[in-house]
């Protein structure tokens, strides 16, 4: 929807486009997104209904070259400082794009770098399951967004081929915590450390009906004052104690047939200097992988028809702790593989119905990390099995 | 924290390999025909010679705020489809079977019909006219706002 600002009311794109309120260079734009679902653990017998997340998103166009874009982010339906909710509100992305050709564009403030399929395309509306893939959300820990400069493009010379660069603030080691990888260990752009920064690439081609991506990150997690991080034996400066993660993936899209697959592997060389620092059992790699197949039936009957339901099935297999300092504690329960089957039911765009099964499976707990043992807490099992019925939108 | 010597080794090799990844690629596809113009009044007209060798040709003016791509659907007949995505208005990448988003995954076959999401609406699309005397191409862009 497009809002004037002059006005003050909110039109439809359509009615204010017709009725002349849209000057060409300056317009707002309201949308969103968002996602719900209720999900059944059959191991536990117990059941969970969730807001997931709504998702506001405002753009401005200032000029022809200058843009605002910015996305809030409400997880969990609310948020209490007495622990009522337990939900996170959050920017999400927050920045200025620059265009400085047809073909280049620069974006500078809180965005998301072009790394996996997940971090950048993250509508619910765009990925079966109600969860978003387990190894992007562990290992990449989408939607990772962090501060900075990006510079992205599309080769004239080559069609279908894009690229991308971005400088970012780092991240910070002191939060990475065993089992979520990286993920605490980011800013989000809250007040994060500058001292030590990030660098990011990517390519991405089109060919035919295939979507090609390779990317990389190598950034610092150490953004201390020197004399702090000597005295916790850390290594400083831009890249110090450095993490490294590259990416590929493949999608190919056919005649109602889509197939997915990535692969990622994270590095973190001094794990052992972390790990002594903050005693988080930080590991030294992270793995994982995934393939998808999905066919939406519905083109058995209508070739035509704009209208989906896709079954699909996928395999995601991950290490959290594939390799690990002499001074990490190992935990097979990081090694997990998850098979996830279901149904998308499209009724118009935008909309998307969801009920798929998962069945998580790993590794054995190993006792040393037991802190509360068996009767006081809960038996773990090694295999799971989970059902969700949720839905998403886009508009 | 990387050393001197590494970050050049390393800098050197990203180089070569971007280079060589270029030019891999640019055996795959060759470049689409582009035809640059100024638009005056409210058509544009482009020579069919620009379908000498592919399907379709990107009509590029310095006064439109995104490209068009003309996609030749018969001898006589041409779609003229404006790059921006119905999604977030980003500029759209072409290729020979579609065109694509980069920026959030949409992709558009060469009708201009969505073909995965998140865009929902069908690109916006020009009227167009082949002149057989000319052999020219008129695209009606009375509706671009510019």
């Amino acid at each position: 929807m497009i809002a004037t600002s002059a006005s003050a009311q909110v039109f439809t794109r359509e009615d204010s486009l017709q009725a002349g309120l849209v000057r060409s260079t300056q317009q707002t734009v309201l949308s969103g997104y968002g996602q719900a679902k209720v999900q059944y653990d059959l191991r536990y017998r117990t059941g969970e209904a969730n807001l997931t997340r709504n998702v506001l998103f405002i753009g401005h166009k200032f000029s022809r070259r200058v843009y605002f874009f910015s996305e809030l982010e409400l997880e969990n339906a609310g948020v209490s400082s007495t622990g009522g909710f337990k939900g996170e509100i959050s920017m999400e992305q927050l920045f200025l794009k620059f265009n400085i050709n047809r073909d280049i564009y620069l974006t500078a403030g809180l965005f998301i770098p072009r790394i996996g399929i997940i971090n950048e395309n993250h509508l619910p509306t765009t990925f079966n399951g109600n969860d978003r893939t387990f190894v992007e959300t562990f290992i990449i820990p989408a939607t990772w967004r962090e501060l900075g400069i990006g510079l992205y493009g599309n080769s004239r010379r080559i069609p279908g081929l894009n690229y991308s660069f971005a400088v970012l603030n780092g991240l910070n080691s002191a939060g990475f915590k065993n089992g979520t990888g990286i993920a605490d260990g980011r800013f989000e752009g809250s007040q994060a450390t500058a001292s030590n920064i990030a660098i990011t690439g990517a390519l991405l081609y089109y060919y035919r009906n295939f979507r090609l991506q390779a990317s990389g990150y190598f950034g610092g997690t150490a953004g201390l004052v020197k004399r702090v991080a000597d005295s916790l034996q850390l290594k400083s400066g831009a890249f110090g104690t450095p993490l490294g993660l590259v990416e590929a993936n493949a999608q190919y899209h056919k005649n109602g047939l889509a197939i997915k697959a990535l692969a990622v592997s994270a590095h973190l060389p001094d794990a052992f200097r972390v790990n002594r620092a903050y005693a988080n059992n930080t590991p030294s790699s992270m793995m994982g992988a995934y393939a998808e197949a999905g066919y939406n039936i519905l083109k058995i009957w209508s070739d035509g028809t704009t209208k989906n339901l896709t079954l699909f099935l996928r395999y995601e297999w991950m290490d959290l702790n594939r390799t690990l300092p002499s001074n990490g504690i190992i935990n097979p329960t990081l090694r997990k593989t998850y098979v996830v089957t279901g149904i998308t039911f499209q009724p118009t765009q935008g909309v998307m119905v969801k009920l798929d099964y998962v069945m998580r499976q790993t590794g054995e707990r190993n006792p040393e990390l037991v802190v509360t043992p068996f009767p006081s807490a809960l038996p773990y099992y090694t295999s799971n099995g989970f059902v969700n019925l949720g839905f998403g939108y886009s508009f | 924290m990387i050393n001197r010597r590494t970050f050049i080794k390393s800098s050197c090799v990203a180089c070569a390999s971007g280079m060589l990844f270029s030019e891999l690629m640019s055996s795959c596809a060759p470049a689409l025909p582009t035809f640059k113009t100024a638009i005056e009044g409210k058509s544009i007209s482009v020579p069919v010679t620009y379908f000498a060798a592919s399907n379709v040709a990107i009509v590029r003016d310095n006064m439109a705020e995104y490209d068009i791509l003309v996609v030749k659907k018969s001898e006589e007949q041409f779609d003229a489809i404006y790059m921006r995505c119905s999604h977030r208005e980003n500029p759209l990448t072409a290729t020979p079977t579609g065109l694509h988003c980069s920026a959030h995954g949409s992709s558009f076959d060469l009708n201009g019909q969505v073909t995965k999401e998140p865009a929902t609406a069908p690109l916006q699309k020009f009227p167009t006219e082949f002149d057989r005397t000319n052999g020219t191409i008129s695209i009606n862009i009375q509706s671009l706002k510019l």
